[in-house]
């Protein structure tokens, strides 16, 4: 058995952490970030889909979620998360957002501006036979939505000073033809170029003023530099994830005080050691979940639920091994040390197997399903740390004083055993 | 105490434990078969939820009508409370979300913006259900691995056998009683063959310790002492496990209610897997293959 300067050290170890625990967890509620599925919001599953797989590279996923970053800022959508699988799929979260069908819209339209030569146009089909491509959008220096002297609908494109030159001489070059302004494969508009044009380029015949200014805002943060098809999209309402979050928090309250009653009754002095074991286990949980930033989602509520039951059995494991060595006629203390040395094995495997399918959930979950596996595996270290550390020292502690280590403290309800 | 020194004859019995849990696996399986499948939810099969809250009780009677009025009669329709439900189309865009919403909004009265609005395109339901079934096959084949190496072979393939139990009875509830199955569901199985494994292996690591007790007393007799030894914290374990589990069954929303049941069901069944089937795999193979003493 350790000496007691050990023990000190130890319950002095753990009361940092504690504290620790306690600074990040203050106050309570407002310290965890809350999933989407909790607080409300929007979430956005974008894929890409060029056809040439090739095109999809790091460098280009990265660069569209740049681009997505800068639509959201002119949204003034507040507190997005843009994050990327293991799949290249973009995922986005917009806590904020107002009206999540113009932002699913705006961020997922690809914005490839072209201007090309209207040739002719098929007088029975209607489609249009489009020369090559002269100039792309990305000599745009802004764009604005607005009205034309006459009343009408436009985009307004301003160049960089070198595209204003390029836009001249291709004006200049294509006097009376049709220059065709094509947006994503559509023709916005197509004007006869009556003379070379040396200052801005306007888009006409949008619907309403909105579409206006979100073609204007997908035209200033420039194309996406690959196709993007949403996969899946999510709004939550803020009261349906409320409701969910105060059920979980009460079903964790009612067990918990039931776990304790039930603790305290089946293994009295130990059962009560246990119960603060637990109480510590949710302050730490709480504190390293709010010091890592994780967010709490719905499952993740429920991975909470089931480590409170969880925390205990390995508290369960150690005190029905010391029954079992009391029963064996061995004293206290020998029963204490052969209870923890036997049942520490058993933990550890145990855990183990859990820890293993958290991190598979980990690796290949998406959304609350990962929220989920961090709160199972963070639960899981913690209930092994906690009762491995705290209620070993404090165990080892009392069984020095001999009118606690008898066999009515330890569980045992019969007097008998102790030598 | 309550099951101090119980003396069980869980392996004695085991050919019943075998026919109980075949006879319940097997109405899981009829269960599927007579429903025609698993009733899977969009996020593997692709399409749209709207989950709508109404300004008063409404009946399904009500809602399916003004659904079948739009040409939506094939929409799934699950009440959640008296006044909110979910109503389940194909994959569907904004225009069209907009008209059932304000057909709805006319006929019935309902808050805007809906409580949830999800939209999955088929694609990603399948990448999705890939995805659930590696993380399944890398868990599985991680654990046997773990339980391999610390224990023996035959240790790692009874603790499969007891984890395919759990998630098969699981599964056959699921079945049974059409319950969706979801991402959050495949999440909760996972779990369950943690859990299951967990309670497994408490129980072998008694046997493992007992071993050399085998040549005294015979394998079958060693392994049924292990079981008892064990009994109350297997129990005490499930009921500290269940109670907040319980809870959440009762007084969680919908979709924890849903994590809920298939907890319930595997946390009961990883119980009773460890005692009856694993142990009692474990005693089989002896038989089958003797390295101790029957």
């Amino acid at each position: 058995m350790r000496n007691k300067k050990v023990h000190i050290f130890i319950l002095f170890i753990l009361g940092a952490v504690i504290g620790a625990s306690l600074y990040f967890a203050y106050p309570f509620m407002d310290s965890i970030d809350l999933g989407l599925d909790l607080r409300g919001g929007t979430q956005i599953v974008l894929k890409p889909t060029q056809e040439d797989i090739d095109e999809v590279t790091e460098e280009s996923i990265e660069q569209a979620m740049f681009i997505i970053r800068e639509r959201i800022d002119a949204l003034g959508v507040s507190e997005p998360l843009i994050t990327r699988d293991y799949t290249n799929n973009i995922v986005i979260q917009l806590p904020g957002v107002k009206d999540p069908d113009r932002a699913m819209e705006v961020i997922g339209r690809t914005a490839q501006l072209e201007f090309r030569i209207l040739e002719s146009i098929d007088p029975q089909t209607g489609e249009a036979e489009l020369g090559p491509v002269l100039m792309t959008g990305d000599k745009l220096a802004s764009a604005q939505a607005g009205y034309d002297p006459t009343g009408r609908i436009v985009v307004t494109m301003n160049f960089t000073s070198e595209g204003q030159q390029e836009f001249a001489e291709i004006t200049a070059q294509n006097v009376g033809e049709q220059l065709a302004i094509v947006l994503d494969g559509e023709i916005q508009s197509a004007p006869v170029i009556r003379q070379a044009i040396t200052g801005d380029a306007v888009i006409e015949g949008i619907g309403s003023l909105a579409d206006a200014n979100d073609v204007a805002l997908v035209l200033r943060t420039g194309a996406l530099p690959v196709d993007l098809s949403i996969e899946e999209n999510i709004t939550v309402g803020p009261t349906l994830g409320r409701d969910a979050l105060t059920g979980g928090l009460y079903a964790g309250a009612i067990g918990l005080i039931l776990i304790a009653a039930f603790m305290v009754v089946y293994y009295r002095g130990l059962g009560l050691i246990s119960v603060i074991n637990l109480l510590l286990y949710i302050i730490i949980f709480w504190g390293v979940l709010a010091s890592l930033g994780a967010a709490l989602t719905l499952p993740g509520i429920a991975g909470i639920i089931l480590t409170i039951g969880m925390a205990v059995d390995a508290n369960v494991i150690i005190f029905e091994r010391i029954k079992e060595e009391i029963h064996k006629e061995k004293t206290a203390r020998t029963s204490i040390s052969q209870g923890f040395k036997h049942g520490l094995r058993t933990i550890v495997d145990s855990n183990i197997t859990t820890l293993i399918t958290a991190g598979a959930l980990y690796r290949f979950g998406t959304g609350p399903v990962r929220g989920f596996a961090v709160t199972l595996a963070i639960g899981v270290v913690i209930s092994m740390l906690t009762s491995l550390v705290f209620s070993r020292t404090i165990i080892y502690m009392l069984a020095g004083f001999r009118r606690v280590a008898t066999p009515q403290f330890l569980g045992v309800w019969k007097r008998r055993g102790l030598s | 105490m309550i099951l101090r020194d119980t003396n069980f004859n869980f392996v004695g019995r085991k050919k019943i434990w075998y026919l109980v849990s075949m006879a319940v696996i097997l109405m899981g399986v009829i269960g599927f078969f007579a429903r025609g499948g698993f009733n899977l939810g969009i996020d593997f099969l692709g399409g749209s939820m709207l989950e709508v809250q109404f300004d008063q009780d409404v009946e399904v009677g009500q809602v399916r009508e003004v659904m079948e009025d739009i040409g939506f009669g094939g929409a799934i329709l699950q009440r959640t409370a008296s006044d909110q439900y979910i109503i389940r189309t194909t994959t569907r865009d904004v225009e069209t979300k907009n008209m059932i919403l304000d057909a709805l909004d006319d006929n019935l009265g309902i808050q805007r913006p809906p409580l949830q609005d999800r939209n999955v395109m088929p694609g990603f339901g399948r990448l999705i259900t890939r995805l659930a079934l590696i993380a399944v096959g890398i868990s599985i084949m991680g654990i046997l691995i773990y339980v391999w190496i610390r224990f023996e072979f035959r240790f790692g393939a009874a603790a499969i056998v007891a984890l395919f139990h759990d998630v098969l009875i699981t599964l056959g509830i699921y079945a049974i009683f059409f319950r969706e199955i979801n991402t959050a569901t495949i999440a909760a199985l996972l779990t369950i063959i943690g859990y299951s494994l967990n309670d497994t292996i408490v129980v072998f690591d008694r046997i493992r310790e007992n071993t050399s007790d085998a040549s005294k007393m015979g394998y079958a007799n060693m392994v049924n002492k292990s079981i008892n030894k064990t009994l109350s914290r297997s129990i005490n374990t499930s009921l500290t496990t269940l109670t907040p589990v319980i809870i959440l069954l009762f007084i969680g929303s919908t979709a924890l209610q849903d994590f809920a049941l298939a907890l319930l069901v595997g946390i009961l069944s990883g119980t009773y897997s460890s005692i009856f089937i694993a142990s009692q795999v474990l005693v089989s193979w002896n038989n089958r293959f003797p390295k101790f003493k029957k």
